[in-house]
């Protein structure tokens, strides 16, 4: 029994691996529909904040994440954009990280497609090009951002378009927003949300989350969505539901399969120690 | 020598460092202008940065390549790499998209470089399981106290989660495992966050006027 | 004849009568307050960069419900719009700037006006006009109209508290550098992780394997990236004096030039000048996870005997220190991220937490100068300790004794402006 426990202890990790596998490829074919109680606070504070928003606001989204981190985060930059959007809201998107230019090409692509097909390029919205040296973007975009943002990313003069009325830097907007899996979002707040007093919400991974706890209290950040599970609670507050709630299902197992061989090797490390 | 080589570089550290401190309290145009001009600087010298990098790159790789040593089939893929991503771009003009179409890089980052990204990424989650199997024991009253703070943050996280804590306690009527969860959140762990911030913050602090006052010399090479 | 009885009766319902149909005096309330404006100032906003102006004048009881105030500018003839707000809004205490640099409980409106978003061609130092009408129904007052150029202010006051703080430190930092040479040296706990770098060189001479060091994604300018510099000093003498292989995969090319000539000194200092080759620091990728799957791969296939992950780590700590631990070799972490601090004390022999990694310098190179400076960290989480009992307990005293100055001061001086 010994020789069993101990053999069962040291497991070739890949036949975790393929039990994982299993475990995740399973609701993807076959949907559990495991329903979405409790949503958090701070994706409810961000939900109430863009609410809040007259029509006519401008909203400046900054997706600072690349294909590593899409499956979390894309459902967030998604599912804010469709609401801010049904609020009217203007949006600016740009992004300081190289590989997000194509998923933002992506969205480009969906929002006259299926996210806002009423909505119009250059008076509703607009997409900016890449930018190096985050510091200086963030830094000039509380002074005068046509000095660093003179053209879209079509080369199209910005200034002149009707959704930068009345914009010139981040005081005239009224709510900023980064999604990012790196700590991109650190210096949004410090380089331009503090300093600046800019009105400034989040989107982070689930491993990153807690890190801005700190930020939420002080009122620094108006509300963050977490991972995969934060877009799946902002899709059930604004009632369409999409990758992130579709995700959930395989989040669910993965972390019962974690918990599960957590205690199990722990009951067999005891079993080996005291019988 | 000497004065090029040690003198010259610590004074610019401590007049650049100065200045940019400076910058900070007073709130002229010129002081506006300064931090600009700094920031194109750094961009410039990043370009020319990656560059070297570049040359780097493929100089190490040629000589695995050239002398034949284990595993020099590796290194054709950088350049194979490199080529197949660096050619559609100049083609299309750094374009992903031409109207509604893909270019050759649209393709080669959608269908290449998403899927590969994703794919390293989503490794965490099968290493992140095997290590958990492999590695988290209860050995001490504190690993217990962390295992019980994190089956609750995970039960908590996700909708099986919740439902399996109902199931077991929900007729208590009192706990609520998301309450608690966000209870976890906000203060146990934000506190030892907090700590930790406030430790590096005076950390980098110090090793900032290590650097501008010179004592910190180490990126300067030999004396 | 009148009866004389009714005479009474007469005069008792004539002055009825005349009680009644008396006019009543005005009341109080439906008399219209005129607005002081003769205390209208216009000037330059104090502490900025010269881009705003600052309106002021007294609130008082022509502040009502219903009134507005408007605010106007010109530059040449014409004037524009620039604010209009309800009558009891935008008072001294709502602009956000500490105590010793305004006073709050002046009984003013005051408006901040941000010239460059009224008039396209503003330049600082042009002369605009400014005037303020106050709108009641129909009864209005203007005042006169007042010239203010907006101007940069040399120091910004409201960031005094951040300033002396910086000051105090650098004396601090001064004072402990001038006192670094003293008796016994100065006491630091043991840190593990450091420790173990003389076994982990020693494991990596003994096997012939070499030793992997990784600097971490972040950029020359970030801290850890810095701190990591230094500990690769150390371990690059220790590896020049064994003659064991040494390789540094690169995220940054930045970090990779510093690093050949941290690990070229190195190599001179230990007197193996002819075993250094340039290729010890070589580039990756500046992609993530491209930099990680080429070092788990360089790490799988060539077994190395310790591995160094040290410095600004990501999602791909767990990837790459998993991968070494699978390969067996000897490894020691340190990160700022916390978040993924854990992944590595997983995975990892050592882990350097926080800030640790930030004292390996001065722990490792034993220089009584940057072992002194280890003082200053020291110096400033005592002061924060301080600041967190005291601060709590004075506004925990103000809030229980109704001392709102207390509360406000203690707020304005913690607070970064």
């Amino acid at each position: 029994m010994k020789n069993t426990i101990e053999k069962i202890l040291k497991i070739d990790r890949r036949l975790i691996f393929l039990a994982l596998t299993l475990l995740l490829v399973f609701p993807i074919v076959r949907p559990l529909g495991l329903p979405n109680k409790n949503i958090g606070n701070e994706v409810k504070a961000l939900h109430d904040k863009i609410e809040g928003l007259p029509a006519g606001s401008f909203l400046m989204l900054s997706l600072d994440y690349d294909p590593a981190t899409r499956p979390e985060l894309h459902p967030q930059a998604v599912a804010v954009i469709k609401h801010a959007f049904r609020k009217d809201l203007r949006i600016m998107i740009l992004t300081l990280n190289a590989g997000a230019t194509g998923l933002i090409d992506e969205i480009g692509e969906r929002i006259p497609k299926d996210i806002a097909p009423s909505k119009k390029y250059g008076t509703d919205y607009v997409i900016l090009p890449y930018q190096p040296n985050p510091v200086a973007v963030m830094t000039q975009l509380g002074m005068d951002m046509f000095q660093i943002y003179d053209k879209d990313r079509d080369g199209a003069d910005l200034k002149s378009m009707p959704v930068m009325k009345g914009i010139r830097n981040v005081k005239d907007m009224q709510l900023g927003m980064c999604i990012t899996g790196t700590a991109m979002l650190d210096y949004w707040v410090a380089y331009t949300a503090d300093k600046f007093k800019m009105p400034f919400a989040g989107g982070t991974t689930a491993v990153s989350q807690i890190g801005y706890a700190p930020y939420l209290q002080t009122g620094q950040l108006k509300g963050l969505m977490g991972g995969m599970k934060g877009a799946a609670d902002y899709e059930l507050l604004i009632g369409e539901k999409e990758k992130g709630t579709a995700g959930l299902d395989a989040l669910s197992l993965a972390h019962i399969m974690v918990i599960a061989l957590i205690v199990v090797a722990n009951i067999m490390m005891l079993w080996l120690k005291y019988l | 020598m000497t004065l090029i080589k040690k003198h010259i570089p610590l004074a610019i550290c401590f007049i650049v460092g100065l200045l940019t401190l400076s910058s900070y309290y007073v709130p002229t145009q010129s002081s506006e202008k300064y931090v600009e001009t700094m920031n194109k600087w750094e961009n410039i010298v990043a370009g020319f940065a990656f560059l070297l990098g570049l040359f780097s790159l493929f100089f190490s790789h040629t000589r695995k390549i050239t002398r034949r040593v284990d595993g020099w089939g590796y290194s054709l893929f950088v350049f194979v790499g490199f080529l197949a991503m660096v050619v559609p771009a100049i083609v299309s003009n750094g374009k992903q998209m031409i109207g509604a179409d893909l270019t050759g890089l649209g393709w080669g980052y959608r269908f290449l470089f998403n899927a590969l990204s994703g794919t390293m990424f989503s490794v965490l989650a099968f290493y992140i399981v095997s290590t958990a199997y492999r590695a988290f024991r209860i050995k001490s009253a504190q690993a217990g106290v962390l295992f019980a703070a994190a089956l609750v943050l995970m039960l908590a996280k996700v909708p099986l989660g919740q439902m399996i804590w109902e199931g077991l306690f929900g007729w208590t009527g009192a706990w609520d495992i998301a309450q608690i969860g966000q209870w976890l959140m906000d203060v146990p762990a934000v506190a030892g966050k907090r700590g930790i911030m406030m430790g590096l913050a005076i950390g980098g602090i110090v090793t900032a006027l290590k650097i501008i006052f010179g004592i910190e010399r180490q990126y300067m090479g030999k004396d | 004849m009148l009866n004389i009885r009714i005479i009474p009766v007469v005069f008792a319902v004539l002055f009825a009568a005349s009680a009644v149909s008396a006019a009543t005096p005005a009341s109080p309330k439906n008399v219209p307050v005129k607005p002081d404006l003769s205390g209208f100032e216009a000037k330059d906003m104090p502490y900025d960069k010269g881009e705003a102006v600052l309106l002021s004048w007294p609130a008082g009881p022509a502040d009502v419900p219903g009134a507005v105030w408007q605010v106007y500018a010109a530059s040449g003839k014409d004037w524009v719009k620039a604010d209009e707000f309800p009558a009891d809004k935008k008072l001294a205490a709502d602009i956000e700037l500490p105590f010793w640099a305004w006073d709050r409980h002046a009984k003013l409106h005051v408006v901040q006006l941000d010239m460059p978003g009224l008039f396209n061609d503003f330049k600082i130092g042009t002369e605009y006009r400014f005037k303020v009408k106050y709108v009641n129904g129909k009864e209005t007052a203007e005042s006169p109209e007042l010239p203010a150029a907006p101007k940069p202010n040399l120091f910004n006051l409201a960031r005094l508290n951040n300033l002396l703080l910086l000051i105090v430190t650098t004396i601090v930092f001064f004072w402990t550098v001038s006192h670094a040479k003293r008796k016994g040296g100065l006491f630091i706990r043991r840190i593990a992780g450091l420790d173990a770098i003389d076994e982990a060189v020693g494991r990596a001479t003994e096997m012939g394997r070499p030793i992997f060091y990784s600097t971490g994604i972040g950029s020359m300018s970030a801290v850890p990236t810095i701190a990591s510099t230094s500990i690769l000093s150390e371990v690059a003498k220790k590896v020049a004096a064994h003659d064991t292989q040494l390789k540094v995969p690169h995220f940054d090319p930045i970090v990779m030039t510093v690093s050949k000539e941290i690990v070229k000194q190195a190599y001179a200092e230990s007197n193996r000048s002819d075993s250094y080759r340039d290729d010890i620091n070589f580039f990756v990728s500046q992609d993530q996870f491209s930099f990680a799957a080429s070092v788990d791969g360089m790490i799988h296939r060539e077994k190395p005997a310790a591995c160094f992950f040290i410095g600004h780590f990501m999602a791909e700590s767990l990837l790459l220190a998993e991968v070494g631990a699978t390969t067996g070799a000897i490894q020691i972490a340190g990160t700022e991220q916390e978040s993924q601090l854990p992944f590595f004390f997983t995975s990892c022999d050592y882990t350097l937490i926080g800030e640790e990694l930030y004292a390996a310098g001065a722990y490792l190179s034993k220089e009584p100068m940057l072992q002194s400076t280890l003082k200053v960290q020291d110096f400033g989480k005592a002061f924060v300790m301080l600041s967190i009992v005291a601060g709590s307990a004075l506004l925990l005293a103000g809030t229980w004794f109704k001392m709102d100055t207390l509360v406000t001061v203690v707020k304005h001086l913690f607070k970064a402006y």
